[in-house]
């Protein structure tokens, strides 16, 4: 009853004129980057990160909210309008999609996406409303050596389960955690890493790395290797399902979403295990004719599962993120900083001290999901559209929205040349396959973690056994161990299935 | 002595990107030197995390040496894009990106991001092969940049209320 009274209330914050356009405005900026190659959703908060400084938080919560899932709306048109997949989420959908599109059934392969989204994002939001204050009054018993057993198992998942080499991704975290060194330190007040400059004893602004690690590296990576690409583009057909089509998607949405759904909640994220095991489950169902059309003319389980299993994971893991403070991916780690902007730290007291925010956030989700739909399914034609903008004026294009959200922050040239820099370091590290989301998250987490760690040790007088004394400590930390071990099994299992 | 055998070019660029972690984790080291360690009760202090952060990136770059001298790094992708790397087109989206860095306090955000986005355009041309020569494409990127530039520093400025550098202090240009 008590959930109901602040949801209502959330709607009330979320449905005035002001905040329904912010959310519309994210929800299209969202589509937009999402079909655009060459800039995501974790690139477009983090250059958008200065508005912070005068839009308030209510407002820019639910705006870039709406660009982290409308995002996820638009990927999909890409992966199966155009030959060249991107991001690892959609590349499952690809698989069946650019199948579907190829034999004319664009528009199905379009609409089962779309309307998969919606039926996924809808029901994970339901989860985030009943759970997320569950977990939230839980998450308050914990002390410090569980939040930092937590956020080990964030680090381990993010770094060493995630991608395929763990050296690679166990670099890329301690490169993270060493950014995320400079400054001062939370606990004395000691400087680190700062060589005497001023400027860095607030530490690395987050919008630089996420900016250049993202956007420049990625048009640094065009113009040197992929100016000879060519890239065909799937026929459109009109968007609309049959009935048999209906019949075949509605069980693959539901499953796809049973299955996304626990994957977003732990932080063990990732949308790559969840949407390769929907395409798993759903292959393995399918049977006779629907069998047949998996790998030749596509089949629309193949799509509609694994983007049902996408959004769900997506809408699941701002539980986490809202309850224990705890992102797991480049995205949601931008959120936390969004709100480390406004000095709100999420965690289990957000839903106390922050009540009418996090409220209003959640109830902008499902306003947010019912205009993707909208703007997804009746104007999808419009944002194929921006599948045409020409290469060279698009990546020049994000070159300048990656200076406004790079200057804007602290109004420094010298932040631009590091920009640069950090652009150069990107693009070494996409070209010998380093992961980026473990910099990112390494870098916000890694203070936070370094705070609970010392304190936990305190607690524990000086010994590290309080980590294993405690039994909910203990607990994470085995599950810490499953992850590591577990999802190898699975993948090598999906994999097996494929 | 030197190896000869299997060990394309890239084994050394994958050794000298070992090496490198190997550098920063050296480099993190030594400034954790000056970090004092005044533990209190915690029994660690400010200098625990940067000696584990040291450490760990010592034990990844030695780890990556040792794979790109036996064989190449483990599981990698197939790399996107062409093979060869279009080095030109580097250098005019570098000149764009550090000439926009230099001036965007003198000429203001407008004039420099599409001067930016001038040098970037052009370099993406050159890569994709387009023959772009004469007056014209100079001319239409010029009008793209500061088509996108204008609008976005006003929406900023005026909207958001961002400060951006501007030519005058017009808030306009």
């Amino acid at each position: 009853m008590d959930i109901w009274n602040q949801l209502l209330q959330g709607f009330m914050t979320a449905g005035t004129p002001v905040n329904l356009l912010w959310a519309f405005v994210g929800c299209a900026l969202g589509t937009a980057v999402g079909v655009l190659p060459g800039i995501g959703p974790a690139t477009a908060v983090a250059m958008l990160l200065p508005i912070t400084a005068k839009v308030d938080a209510t407002a820019s919560m639910i705006f870039f909210a709406g660009i982290y899932y409308g995002a996820m709306y638009g990927g999909s048109t890409t992966s199966i309008l155009l030959n060249t997949p991107g991001e690892t989420a959609s590349m499952v959908t690809a698989m069946e999609g650019n199948k579907m599109a190829k034999s004319g059934r664009a528009g199905a392969a379009l609409a089962t996406s779309a309307i998969g989204s919606f039926v996924a994002g809808t029901i994970a939001t339901v989860l985030v409303t009943l759970f997320a204050p569950v977990v939230a009054d839980f998450a308050v018993k914990l002390g410090p050596p569980e939040y930092f057993m937590l956020m080990l198992l964030a680090f381990t998942t993010v770094s060493a389960v995630l991608g395929q080499s763990a050296v690679r991704g166990l670099t890329a975290l301690f490169v993270g955690l060493a950014a995320g060194l400079v400054g001062m330190d939370q606990i004395t007040g000691q400087a680190r890493y700062t060589g005497g400059v001023p400027e860095l004893l607030d530490g690395i602004e987050i919008v630089l790395v996420a900016v250049g690690l993202f956007a420049v590296a990625e048009a640094l990576h065009a113009v040197l290797f992929e100016g000879k690409v060519s890239e065909s583009e799937n026929r459109m057909s009109r968007v609309s399902m049959t009935r048999d089509d209906w019949r075949r998607s509605i069980p693959a949405w539901l499953r796809g979403t049973a299955i996304g759904a626990p994957f977003g909640c732990i932080p063990a994220g990732g949308t790559e295990i969840p949407t390769f095991l929907s395409y798993a489950a759903e292959k393995k169902l399918a049977k006779g004719r629907n069998l047949a059309e998996f790998g030749t003319k596509g089949a629309i389980e193949g799509v509609a599962g694994p983007e049902a299993a996408n959004n769900a994971t997506v809408t699941a893991a701002l539980i986490p993120l809202l309850t224990l403070g705890i992102p797991v991916s480049n995205t949601t780690a931008i959120l936390l900083g969004a709100f480390q902007n406004y000095g709100i730290q999420p965690g289990p007291q957000l839903f106390t001290s922050s009540a009418a925010l996090v409220w209003a956030l959640i109830a902008s989700l499902y306003i947010g999901n019912v205009m993707l739909l909208v703007l997804n399914l009746p104007l999808v034609g419009m944002w194929v559209k921006l599948l045409k903008v020409p290469k060279p004026q698009l990546y020049a294009g994000i070159l300048i929205f990656a200076t406004v959200g790079a200057y804007g922050m602290r109004q420094s040239a010298f932040d631009l040349f590091l920009l640069y820099a950090i652009g150069v370091l990107g693009l070494v590290m996409r070209r010998f396959n380093f992961p980026t989301a473990p910099v990112v998250v390494g870098m916000i987490l890694g203070p936070l973690a370094e705070a609970q760690f010392r304190n936990a040790v305190s607690i524990g007088e000086g010994s590290a056994m309080v980590f294993l004394q405690r039994p909910m400590s203990l607990a994470i930390l085995l599950v810490v161990l499953t992850v590591l071990v577990l999802p190898r099994l699975l993948r090598r299992r999906a994999a097996a299935l494929l | 002595m030197k190896q000869h055998d299997h060990s394309a070019p890239s084994a050394l660029l994958q050794t000298l990107v070992g090496a490198g972690v190997i550098v920063l984790a050296l480099g993190l080291a030594l400034g954790a030197l000056s970090i004092p360690s005044n533990a209190g009760y915690a029994g660690v202090g400010p200098n625990f995390l940067p000696w584990l952060v040291a450490a760990a990136l010592l034990v990844c770059g030695g780890f990556m040496v040792y794979e790109a001298r036996s064989g190449g790094f483990r599981q990698m992708d197939e790399p996107s894009g062409d093979g060869a790397p279009y080095w030109g087109g580097f250098v005019w989206m570098s000149a764009g990106l550090l000439a926009n860095a230099a001036l965007i306090t003198t000429i203001g955000f407008i004039f420099s991001c599409a001067l930016c986005f001038v040098l970037a355009a052009r370099g993406l041309r050159n890569a994709q092969g387009q023959s772009a020569t004469g007056l014209k494409p100079w001319l239409s990127d010029s009008v793209t940049g500061l088509l996108i530039a204008a609008p976005v520093y006003w929406m900023f400025t005026q909207f958001l209320a961002i400060n951006l550098p501007g030519l005058t202090q017009s808030g306009w240009l």
